[in-house]
């Protein structure tokens, strides 16, 4: 069985957790078999076309001569990915050995598709319609200004405004782990939601539609479907319209989730309704690694701690408010102050000094993104020293123990404490010993068996 | 018999350490939290376990009283 463990990073790590059952159902689907196929690495893709119309299985000493000696790691972690997809199944025998053989539904669906050629999931509507469609500019605007707003949405609960149409208790999933839930303040960033905001939009938008997934038996929805629908959206082509009487119930109500993040817009005509799939949906089916793309920075940070930060956007303004004092807010321009207050604030949240100060130097603005240091020194310096400053004293929840019968029964005790990992401090001359209270009960019991 | 003692075993700097130290001496005798001085120079000490809270609401005062926070 597979050696590799698998961490849900992309979509085939979720598909490589769906039972055998699912699996078989979603590789009916030719365009699952295709994104599968895209989404291997490249020995893999390189076993399932060689193997493509062989029936037999195909023993594993024989593939292990397809590569060199070097390229043994790869070509076990090749095998290792095909198993856990069910694509390859191992065949034991005492008498042959192993051999493996691909999935039958697999590799039919994939011989047609290839004879077939690349036929779309469904046909755009054709421009006779008098349809007028935004641009692909007007597209990309439009994505990436919903998704700015579900990210408001998602960070700023507390809110009354309402930004998207997503259900607040949709909203509470995608929230559980990115924000605390204390009961007292409300809902407040957590450092795993720092870290989020931090990350680029692909794996943003991939941790949401992660949790979308794994919520769907919840809603009564089978994750089997979803995970073939999604896929499915990412070979429509962008700026295309597509019509939703196409759609199941099911999609249908995805869609409308989709259009609120920004994957999908939605419109309507006099007779009909459509889909136009933006670039977010197209790049579902991208590996992460392949989306390098840095976005272009816009703050500037002076040694005088003040900060300008040009930028048009309200969640930018929402993040800087999480460690920096907002003074001014013009149109393109966030005047503000890092103060040792603000940054209080962050802290107490779980933020540390150490993703602030990332964060800065990743959005530099690119005046100052070529300077060494980008951010200034004393800034950096003073953020780390505010930091540490809250960690002055250290408190530990404790026992003391003094008035020891023998000079053996406390070193005896100094071993114990230390083996259990609760040895706070010792004093061998007046045998005196500190240790966690979580070692309490253990150090009583041991102590009755020394004064037996 | 072994005496065993509840309470808060804490380690800070020495400046830290005189703060508490005097935060210590300026209550009455009924409400003196130091159990021990464990070093001699104060850097760690074992305390009653009510004080852990008392502590950190005087050092944030503390830390309050030197700091100017400019009016919104």
């Amino acid at each position: 069985m597979p050696q590799v463990k698998i961490i849900a990073k992309n979509f085939m790590d979720m598909v490589a957790s769906l039972p055998a059952i699912k699996l078989d159902k979603l590789y009916n689907n030719v365009f699952i078999c295709e994104a599968i196929l895209r989404s291997l690495p490249p020995l893999a893709k390189k076993y399932v076309l060689q193997m493509l119309y062989i029936d037999v299985p195909v023993p594993a000493t024989m593939m292990e001569e397809w590569v060199l000696a070097d390229g043994t790691s790869k070509h076990r972690v090749a095998i290792d990915r095909l198993i856990q997809l069910r694509i390859f199944s191992e065949i034991s025998d005492r008498k042959r050995g192993t051999s493996y053989s691909l999935n039958p539904t697999f590799q039919n669906n994939l011989q047609k598709h290839i004879i077939s050629g690349g036929v779309l999931p469904r046909e755009p509507m054709n421009s006779d319609n008098a349809i007028k469609l935004p641009s692909l500019q007007e597209l990309e605007t439009y994505a990436l200004k919903q998704w700015e707003c579900f990210l408001l949405q998602l960070i700023n609960s507390g809110q009354g405004e309402k930004l998207t149409g997503i259900s607040s208790s949709m909203m509470k999933i995608f929230q559980r782990g990115l924000l605390s839930q204390r009961d007292k303040d409300g809902p407040r960033l957590t450092e795993s939601g720092f870290q989020f905001l931090l990350m680029d939009t692909n794996a943003q938008l991939w941790y949401i539609i992660r949790e979308y997934i794994l919520n769907a038996e919840e809603r009564d929805v089978d994750p089997a479907d979803l995970i073939s629908f999604l896929l499915e959206l990412s070979f429509h082509v962008t700026g295309q319209a597509y019509n939703l009487n196409t759609l199941t119930e099911v999609q249908n109500n995805t869609l409308k989730d989709l259009a609120d993040l920004g994957l999908v817009k939605l419109q309507q005509g006099r007779k009909d309704s459509w889909f136009i799939p933006t670039k977010l949906a197209t790049n579902l089916s991208v590996s992460l690694a392949d989306s390098s793309a840095r976005k272009e920075g816009f703050v500037v940070m002076e040694t005088n701690f003040r900060m300008y930060a040009y930028s048009t956007s309200k969640l930018q303004c929402e993040i800087l408010r999480l460690f920096a004092r907002i003074e001014y807010q013009l149109p393109n321009l966030i005047a503000c102050a890092i103060t040792k207050e603000s940054l209080y604030n962050a802290f107490d949240n779980g933020i540390t000094s150490d993703q602030i100060i990332t964060f800065l130097q990743q959005n530099s603005h690119p005046r100052c993104a070529d300077r060494v240091p980008s951010i200034p020194e004393n800034v950096t310096d003073q953020i780390r020293l505010w930091e540490t400053d809250l960690q002055r004293i250290e408190m530990t929840q404790a026992h003391f123990y003094d008035e020891f019968p023998s000079k053996d029964v406390f070193e005896a005790a100094c071993d114990f404490a230390r083996e259990w990992r609760g040895l706070l401090w010792e004093d061998s001359k007046r045998m005196r010993l500190v240790v966690k209270s979580e070692v309490h009960n253990q150090m009583r019991e041991f102590l009755h068996t020394q004064s037996r | 018999m072994v005496n065993s003692i509840k309470g808060v075993f804490i380690s800070c700097d020495v400046p830290m350490a005189q703060f508490i130290a005097h935060l210590n001496n300026s209550l009455p005798a009924s409400q003196k939290f130091i159990i021990q001085v464990l070093k001699l120079d104060t850097t760690s000490m074992f305390v009653k376990p009510y004080a852990e809270e008392m502590i950190r609401d005087a050092v944030i005062k503390f830390r309050d009283e030197n700091s100017y926070a400019k009016a919104n």
